[in-house]
């Protein structure tokens, strides 16, 4: 039982990361930014592109040269993240909301098969791998790995925590989230501070490719389409447009999955995930901790 | 997944049928106003072949491609078949069932007479009423989804030994190998299901069933289903899927503290299982696999003939790509015409033909009567012979 919650756990916090980048978007645009996923592939990619040139010096230093990895991952995948927004989705901003949508679709495409055009259509291996011996804990086995791969996505959560609730920017986002042609007459940079926050939902999903990258070794153009579906649904199960809600819900759909698998079979996982989560949202429609967003008209 | 795929498929064939009646209509109208373009008895007797070029399986295509090649320029060298020069037309597969369909309707129209090519089950399986409908035998290399032969098509042969020729394979070694419960693992595509449904149907006394699961494919997670699995506590553990997610499941197992043995089915032979579990991991995995160039006795002068003509190692199913093409070219010459209900008579009809996997007779199913399964292991990082189960 207890490898079941840690195993949900950690598959969760992935989910979470990701799910961080969707919700915070919705929450100041209302735009679902279905190329989310992929900036998560483009982040493990990155990382791979980096690692390959380091080449033997990355290996020597091991977890140190990841760390390093991870930051440039953040940074140019938080600069796709910006040109994503100036390009696709900026001029479309006073557009009806089916037509973003579907350029957020053919962004997720465009970034796909670019990667493939770049990277080719075969699965890369990283060239560093965490991977240690692990230690019982309670009957669950756990490796030093993977505790210091969810103490990142904490540390980067707890980051984004204290960047919303305590700076300027995030003042700014959380009045644009509220209304956006008010807080243009209250002097807030409107486009600056939804750039920011692109930059640092994307930056968050590149540091989720990267750690997935090194943790499980198999990098492929597509992996950004079904953590993108997970991730998506973790923000809705939280309550989409909510910080907290995205964490605790990837937390729970890890777990859901986890206990899932293990109850009724890999095959019914999905079934059983999903079918709890059309239960909960008809009994709770804006998610675990949804109530905050209050819909404008 | 399941659900998603069924539908595309039954879309896919839709689209496919609706393609066939369009080009058959267009294929009349050509009849009717060039009065009979067919009898260009002298120009090249065209081949055609689907196999995957892009997409995941991507790797295999210029192995089968090459493979068959070379048999048609040996066979042109020696003066082509009943005085004609053979020529191969190869379109993508992609191991998708949508970029197959329309391969394969291109071949058709392209006048294509005989079918070389079908790597993946589920992509090759729309592409057989195109060909059906067009007149035109298939001899499938690669894919061999029990579900090809259960379609009971008479323009349909298989080069390759089926799931249940390989489930066979597989069961024959796990009671080597003392094996007492076995776990399946298998990723819900036509091919990976079928190779474990077959598989659990045999696992009935010793050794024993000790759990199946089904993963879903394109995921990086496997630790639930590893948990699930290893709640049977299996000896024995055979992988019917794909080397991408069998490279993961191998490593997550190995992880999870399981230290029996694991065995992948032939979807997972390529080294890239081996990078993607880590060599450490993947050491002592076996697979059951059909002939490969490597493994098989008194190939070298093909692999070399193979080398200098393409710069490269042949790989995965060249051989079996270059043995459809000479078959094909056998039936054409036995039934001296490249009429579809001819040849598919003289295909029938070989006996003790000889291929690298042994003499060929078809079965009544139009399957090989011996499989030609064999037993592989990781050794040292490589994939090498094991067991050729003779």
């Amino acid at each position: 039982m207890t490898q079941l919650l840690w195993n949900g756990l950690f598959v969760g916090s992935f989910y979470a990361l990701v799910a961080l980048g969707y919700t915070m978007v919705y929450g100041i645009i209302r735009l679902l930014n279905f190329a989310h996923g992929d900036l998560y592939m483009l982040g493990a990619f990155v990382g791979f592109g980096v690692l390959s040139v380091a080449g033997g010096l990355a290996t020597g230093l091991g977890f140190v040269a990841l760390l390093i990895v991870l930051i440039i991952a953040m940074l140019v995948t938080g600069t796709a993240g910006l040109l994503l927004e100036r390009v696709a989705y900026r001029p479309l901003r006073d557009a009806p909301r089916l037509s973003v949508l579907i350029t957020a679709v053919g962004a997720s495409f465009a970034i796909e098969y670019g990667m493939r055009l770049v990277a080719g259509p075969n699965p890369e291996v990283y060239p560093v791998r965490l991977a240690g011996d692990p230690v019982n804990l309670l009957g669950a086995r756990i490796t030093v790995q993977q505790v210091s791969l969810i103490l990142i996505a904490i540390l980067l959560m707890a980051g984004l925590q204290w960047l919303v609730m305590g700076t300027e920017t995030g003042r700014a986002m959380r009045a644009i989230s509220q209304d956006p042609t008010a807080a243009l007459y209250m002097g807030i940079n409107v486009d600056a501070v939804i750039a920011r926050t692109f930059f640092i939902g994307s930056a968050l999903a590149g540091a989720a490719g990267v750690m997935a990258g090194s943790y499980y070794g198999k990098i492929d153009f597509l992996m950004g389409f079904v953590i993108g579906l997970k991730a998506f649904t973790a923000a809705v199960i939280g309550g989409i447009g909510n910080i907290k809600g995205a964490m605790l819900g990837g937390l729970t759909l890890g777990l859901l999955e986890s206990i899932g698998t293990a109850w009724i079979g890999g095959q019914w996982r999905d079934v059983f995930a999903f079918t709890f989560l059309i239960i909960f949202l008809t009994l709770r429609p804006t998610g675990i901790l949804g109530e905050r967003v209050t819909e404008r008209v | 997944m399941t659900s998603y795929l069924t539908r595309r498929l039954s879309r896919v064939a839709l689209v496919g049928s609706a393609a066939v009646a369009a080009m058959l209509l267009s294929a009349c109208g050509n009849g009717l106003a060039s009065g009979g373009g067919e009898k260009s008895d002298d120009g090249p007797i065209v081949l055609g072949m689907l196999t995957p070029l892009s997409g995941s399986s991507s790797a295999i295509g210029p192995y089968m491609k090459n493979g068959a090649q070379l048999a048609v320029d040996e066979l042109n060298a020696k003066g082509g078949v009943n005085g004609r020069k053979l020529e191969l037309k190869v379109e993508d597969e992609a191991c998708d069932a949508k970029s197959a369909t329309a391969g394969a309707n291109k071949l058709v129209t392209a006048g294509v007479k005989i079918s070389v090519g079908g790597y993946c089950s589920g992509a090759t399986l729309p592409t057989l009423p195109i060909f059906e409908k067009a007149g035109v035998p298939m001899l499938i290399p690669a894919a061999n989804s029990n579900e090809l032969v259960a379609q009971h098509k008479k323009n349909v042969f298989l080069i390759n030994g089926t799931g249940a020729q390989q489930s066979d394979a597989a069961l024959k070694f796990m009671k080597k190998e003392g094996a007492t419960k076995v776990a399946l693992m298998d990723d819900n595509t036509s091919y990976s299901k079928d190779i474990a449904d077959t598989t659990a149907k045999l696992l009935t006394g010793s050794p024993a069933l000790a759990g199946r699961e089904s993963v879903t494919a394109g995921e990086s997670d496997y630790s639930a289903n590893v948990n699930a699995i290893l709640k049977g506590q299996p000896d024995f553990i055979y992988w019917t899927g794909y080397y991408q997610e069998g490279g993961l499941i191998i490593r997550q197992l190995r992880q999870a503290g399981y230290h029996g043995k694991i065995m992948v089915a032939d979807g997972s032979v390529d080294q890239k299982l081996v990078d993607i579990a880590g060599p450490e991991a993947a050491e002592g995995v076996f697979a059951t696999m059909t002939q490969t160039p490597e493994t098989i006795q008194g190939a070298e002068k093909w692999i070399a003939d193979y080398k200098s003509k393409f710069g490269a190692a042949p790989g995965p199913y060249s051989t079996q790509a270059y043995d459809a093409v000479r078959v094909a070219a056998e039936a054409v010459t036995k039934a001296g015409s490249t009429d579809g209900d001819a040849v598919i008579k003289a295909l029938e009809a070989i006996d003790g033909f000889p291929l690298f996997s042994g003499p060929l007779k078809f079965t009544p199913d139009h399957t090989l009567s011996s499989g030609g399964f064999q037993i592989l292991v990781v050794g040292n990082g490589k994939i090498v012979l094991k067991d050729p189960l003779q």
